[in-house]
């Protein structure tokens, strides 16, 4: 365990200056929030559109300066309220999302004409483009991340996390941008860029490589990036077949899919399935070393690679972020299936395969808490759960009929 | 506590066997599929109604009774542990720590020591005692971590509790209502095999039946008005529903699931090809209308006003477009191959020319099967029909030579019987529309050719209505099960043990730590708090 170095915080996240801008960035998301129930009529109309205007910029300029002030001066009075963990843990969060949303405008000035844009042909959105940015960043990084193995003190290391970062803005700025483009396309078109596989595609991609490049912050674990951008680069070229079948159109929601759950389940369930993509990841690198020290092996890259143990408790870590998440997503969706069709859970196969999921990984947990079980066994765990992960997720779309048909190739 | 384990798997393995095979569909359906061994050794496992079978049912009475077990042994003892801090504690215990430091400080005195600590830890519950000369130290976090697991473990019981009262409770099951049409109460569902039936205390009338579609065909928006009448009086009056949109009634909860034809009346007119007669034919969507002449059959099966389709070639961008109104049936008749027919009322336009009517045919009876058969003929102008009889007349009638010159002069005299000396300005187009169809209809082996004439859609709205007494039952037991689980995730029992000793000339100080879960979050969280203390203690000196 004597490989993790310590956190280092940026100066600029502790203390007051972290603890100001928390309370900024939560002000803001006050202001959106009371926009939408206080503000002028038309959100029901007008979607997203309707934050992107000057009245609705200034109720979110006035939260967050509220926030910003207020903290301010609560942190002058008492110092030691800022020394708040979950504002120093949290305001990194608030500033990539921040990043995102202005690299969002930036590339929104690039759009076509509006008389341009045509439901029939999207190819002239920018979103395509970006899209292909990060297929490009992922790509690039799973690569560097591996030559990163056997020469694990140059350059390269650096390289890779700058371009999976890279990738990870590339891609969660498309689909901001997607969200928008689906309202160029028409009011009644648009919706949140979370309705159909290629978009989850997208949002798995981001979610898996955030969640690992946090570790790798934290922990200092570079080398298994190798394993975690590869699993994401085979997503790449799923997401890259999918759309040259003509699947990564923006097209209209069906009635069922018309409803505010839809935003809240969708990206809960996919902190839950990137959450297991990494857990299998470090199953996967447990397994590679395991193999390597049994036999002896003295690669050179073993030197830097995560111990065991490390990777071990990064697994049983990732599976820890995904339980609850992947539990409140069920719950979620249930609740919109009450909502929507009159019952909570009705077997459906997506459901079913839902609680599967959720029964694996429960029955790891077991496993490992109380049965101390640990290691090998335990590494072959999260990747078979993963597997399962992986047919709940495209499996059933794809060969299973029910209610979830929506998710499916048309 | 590893039967635990046991019921998961098993639980898991068995939920993938009725996600593969299809449940509750018709038995003859399974029969076909499985023949007579397998259909009836599946049938006696319950495999065709897996999820309420007995044995899957056990299974989960199983999974209720092991966790009961674990938290009638378990929750006492932790709630004696939660409580109960033990501040001494051994040396040889404390040697075992993953986390360990001892410092030796000079020119100090214990009670500073104390003081500096407790200031330090002050984000810790911090408990003390003394025994033989030393001063322990007892620093807590998360301490009330074991929750998280009887929360979630009583979760669990909470929901399956839930989904039984919701079975044995509670009812779901669809009802169709016909736009405009009379009142309903009956619903139907599944009961293992059999449809059931059950009677609402009150009627359901639907008013209007509206669906709004975008331009791609996808249905937009769907929605329902209806009238509820309890006892033949009206209580509710004119209520839309829609999609996400449920009504209440007498706590009965009434959706908006599903629309489809409630029995659209259909015109039809029947062009017969062996004397050229037109005659009409009234019927409705799900009724069969018998040609009494040819005993050739059609049953109606479906209507659609908008068809929808991308007319763009492959590579070229989407191009939607609406072909009309369509009927589809299935034709029979005396020496006829049984097909699907899908017959549009308007013909068919390409770049802005009218090509004629077009027909649908699926010789599989599938929908995706639908082949496209251009008829040549706009059967929707009678003026075409009337051409296509005179030209066949007067091609048997024409002496010339060629083929070509025939064909012309029997087309100029059948244009002069039909329209006299007032040609209409198409007439080309007619007269390419009657070649193609004299060659087209050749090939058609019916003796009439159906198309839609006229029609009154009626639209039925599939109305779900459910009551379900478990379901505030199962929210609770969720919004516990997520309360256990964040604590036990995220609020881990780390302790802190100090242990403070005087020597002759110097104060030793042992911090131990341990966690029960998160160890890397703790490793980090550990040697944070031994470099404050060591900033504090030793470099203030």
């Amino acid at each position: 365990m004597t490989a993790i170095t310590a956190h280092r915080l940026d100066a600029i996240n502790r203390g007051l200056p972290g603890f100001a801008r928390f309370y900024g960035y939560v002000g803001a998301i006050v202001g959106v929030a009371a926009y939408a129930m206080f503000g002028a009529a038309g959100y029901q109309s007008n979607g997203l559109l309707h934050f992107l205007t000057a009245s609705s910029a200034s109720w979110i300029g006035i939260g967050a300066v509220a926030g910003l002030s207020g903290a301010t001066a609560l942190g002058l009075a008492k110092p030691r309220l800022a020394e708040s963990r979950l504002a120093m843990n949290m305001v990194s969060w608030f500033d990539g999302a921040l990043m995102m949303i202005l690299l969002t405008f930036l590339l929104a000035q690039f759009e076509p004409a509006q008389a341009q844009v045509s439901y029939n042909d999207q190819s002239n959105l920018v979103s395509g483009r970006i899209i292909m940015t990060m297929n490009v960043m992922f790509l690039a990084a799973a690569l560097l991340y591996i030559t990163h193995l056997f020469a694990p003190n140059s350059l390269v290391g650096k390289l890779a996390t700058a371009s999976a970062w890279a990738g990870v803005y590339a891609g969660g700025s498309s689909l901001l941008l997607r969200w928008y483009e689906s309202y160029l396309l028409g009011l009644d078109i648009g919706h949140a860029p979370v309705s159909n596989l290629y978009e989850v595609f997208i949002l798995l991609f981001c979610i898996t490589s955030v969640i690992y490049l946090n570790f790798e912050r934290r922990y200092n674990v570079r080398s298994m990036g190798a394993f975690v951008l590869t699993i994401v680069s085979a997503g790449v070229f799923f997401g890259i077949w999918l759309s040259s079948v003509g699947q990564a159109d923006i097209k209209p929601l069906v009635p069922a899919l018309q409803s505010y759950w839809m935003k809240i389940h969708v990206p809960m369930n996919f902190i839950g399935y990137s959450s297991f993509a990494v857990a299998c990841a470090a199953g996967a690198a447990y397994l590679v070393r395991d193999r390597l020290e049994r036999k002896g092996s003295n690669a050179k890259f073993l030197a830097s690679f995560p111990t065991l143990d490390q990777l071990d408790q990064l697994a049983y870590k990732a599976v820890s972020i995904g339980f609850p998440a992947f539990t409140l997503a069920t719950i979620l969706g249930a609740a919109w299936a009450a909502e929507a069709w009159g019952g909570y859970w009705s077997w459906d196969p997506k459901e079913t395969w839902a609680l599967i999921v959720w029964l694996t990984y429960g029955a790891y947990l077991h496993v490992r808490v109380s049965h101390g079980w640990q290691g090998r066994s335990l590494a072959w765990w999260t990747v078979a759960g993963f597997l399962v992960t992986l047919f709940c997720f495209i499996g059933v779309n794809m060969y299973l009929s029910g209610l979830h048909s929506y998710g499916r190739l048309t | 506590m590893s039967l635990a384990i046991v019921l998961l798997v098993l639980l898991a393995i068995a939920s993938v066997i009725g996600t593969v095979l299809l449940q509750n569909q018709a038995q003859t359906d399974y029969l076909a599929q499985f023949g007579p061994l397998w259909y009836w050794t599946f049938r006696s496992l319950g495999l065709f109604d897996m999820y309420h079978s007995p044995w899957f049912l056990t299974l989960l009475g199983f999974l209720m009774v092991s966790v009961a077990v674990c938290l009638w042994r378990n929750t006492p003892r932790m709630l004696r542990e939660m409580r109960k801090r033990k501040v001494t504690i051994e040396d040889k215990s404390l040697q075992r720590f993953h986390h360990l430091k001892h410092w030796d400080l000079e020119k100090t005195d214990v009670a500073t020591v104390q003081a500096h600590l407790e200031d330090q830890l002050r984000d810790w519950e911090i408990k003390s005692a003394e025994k033989d000369g030393r001063t322990y130290l007892r620093a807590d976090k998360g301490r009330w971590n074991k929750w998280g697991y009887i929360l979630t473990h009583a979760a669990i019981l909470v929901i399956l509790s839930g989904g039984w009262i919701s079975v044995h409770f509670g009812f779901r099951g669809t009802m169709n209502v016909i736009e405009g049409g009379g009142q309903e109460n009956t619903i139907r569902f599944l009961k293992g095999a059999k449809t059931e039936k059950m009677t609402m205390p009150f009627t359901i009338q639907c008013n209007k039946f509206y669906i709004d579609f975008y331009p791609t065909g996808m249905p937009k928006t769907f929605r329902s008005n209806l009238s509820i009448y309890d006892h033949g009086k009206e209580v509710v009056h004119n209520k839309d529903i829609e999609v996400n949109h449920p009504l209440i009634y007498k706590g009965v909860r009434i959706y908006q699931a599903s629309f489809g034809d409630g029995g659209s009346d259909i015109k039809m007119k029947l062009f017969h090809l062996n004397d050229g007669s037109v005659s009409t034919v009234d019927s409705r969507v799900y009724s069969t209308y018998r040609d009494p002449k040819t005993g050739v059959s059609m049953e109606f099966t479906g209507f659609s006003a908008f068809n929808v389709e991308n007319m763009a070639g492959p590579g070229e961008p989407k191009n939607f477009k609406d072909l009309g109104p369509a009927v589809t049936f299935i034709m029979r008749g005396p020496g006829l191959k049984p097909v699907k027919v899908k017959t549009f009322m308007n013909p068919f336009e390409q770049k802005g020319k009218n090509v004629g009517s077009l027909i649908m045919v699926s010789l599989s009876g599938d929908k995706k099967d639908f082949q496209p058969f251009s008829l040549g003929l706009d059967f929707s102008n009678p003026n075409d029909w009337k051409l296509l009889q005179a030209f066949g007349k007067h091609l048997i009638d024409s002496k010339e030579g060629n083929e070509q010159q025939a064909n012309m002069q029997a087309f100029r005299a059948a244009l002069h019987e039909v329209f006299g000396n007032k040609l209409p300005p198409n007439f080309q187009h007619m007269g390419i529309r009657v070649l193609q169809a004299m060659n087209n209809l050749s090939n058609v082996p019916w003796p009439f050719i159906p198309i839609l004439q006229d029609y009154h859609q009626v639209y039925y709205t599939g109305l779900e209505l459910t009551r379900d007494p478990g379901m505030n039952v199962i929210w609770i037991g969720s919004a516990i099960l997520v309360i256990g689980l964040c604590i036990m995730f995220y609020l881990p029992h780390r302790k802190l043990w100090l242990v403070i000793e005087p020597m002759a000339d110097k104060v030793r100080l042992t911090v131990g730590g341990m966690t029960n879960r998160n160890r890397l979050g703790f490793e980090q969280e550990f040697q944070r708090t031994l470099s404050n203390l060591e900033k504090m203690l030793v470099h203030q000196q």
